[in-house]
């Protein structure tokens, strides 16, 4: 089975493009860089895909909460660190 | 702290050490805390001291290294992979318990030095340059090793959004036409 050309670029070029995503979506090239990544991506829809999933993965990495410990956790937690720590503190 | 904690650990129990661990190890430090750093700064620093310790303890999953070579989307479907919260907020995408544990599962499959940099500096907040401070890290490392972690929740996620566009819809949770 022949395998269908990923993209219409080499793969240097993509390793090139990819190396650079996270400092796009964080605003962090320079404005010369950031101009021709932008020309790329409105010419390429493939990248652009890629660029809305990286984007849309920090967002969800964003809001992410672990869930809260609770009241009677927090407290026994506390009393735990405290109840190791006295026989330090008057070592 | 125990956010932080859960955040790295992934589990409630080994938060909870992680926490205890982090302020004994504070009050024990404290007379060596010079106050040139945040407060928030130098205890993030001593959790992540911890927790890298407790996981050699704890022989977890080993470590590797992530080149960018292994993100670099083999076929016209792997680039246009998509993660399923089209037309959701993230905070309502992550109401999905699908979608959460994916995400969940896919930063606690991340190699400790590359989770730690998506936590620190995605999750937790802080600047590249606060997050390589902490673990010890030139600014420039730490945003290779961050930009490394996205590509591998990127990849684990859409992976995800493939499964469902295979099985279809879940309720209230459609993923996205990929046009490909």
């Amino acid at each position: 089975m022949t395998r269908k050309k990923a993209h219409e670029h080499g793969e240097q070029r993509c390793l090139n493009i990819l190396r650079q995503l996270s400092a796009y979506i964080d605003d962090e090239l320079p404005e010369d860089i950031c101009a021709e990544l932008r020309r790329h991506l409105g010419a390429c829809p493939n990248c652009e895909v890629f660029i809305a999933s990286l984007r849309d993965t920090v967002k969800l990495c964003r809001q992410h909460e672990p869930p809260p410990l609770s009241a009677h956790d927090r407290a026994r937690l506390r009393q735990e660190i405290l109840r190791a720590w006295k026989p330090e503190a008057r070592a | 702290m125990y956010r932080y904690a859960h955040r790295l650990c992934g589990e409630d129990e080994a938060a909870k050490d992680l926490v205890q661990e982090t302020f004994l190890n504070a009050y024990r430090g404290l007379r060596q805390f010079r106050g040139d750093a945040k407060i928030s700064t130098w205890l993030y620093t001593i959790a992540s001291r911890a927790c890298l310790r407790m996981r050699r303890k704890r022989k977890g999953a080993p470590e590797r290294e992530l080149s960018l070579e292994e993100f670099v989307p083999s076929s016209e479907g792997e680039f246009r992979l998509q993660i399923p919260i089209d037309g959701l907020t993230p905070q309502q995408a992550l109401e999905n318990k699908e979608l959460r544990e994916a995400l969940e599962q896919a930063i606690n499959k991340l190699p400790k030095k590359y989770r730690m940099a998506l936590v620190l500096r995605d999750m937790e907040g802080l600047s590249a340059g606060e997050a390589g401070g902490i673990m010890g890290l030139s600014e420039r490392t730490l945003k290779t090793r961050l930009h490394r972690a996205r590509l591998f929740v990127r990849r684990e996620l859409s992976a995800l959004g493939m499964a469902h566009t295979d099985r279809h819809v879940h309720e209230g949770w459609r993923p996205k036409e990929t046009g490909s």
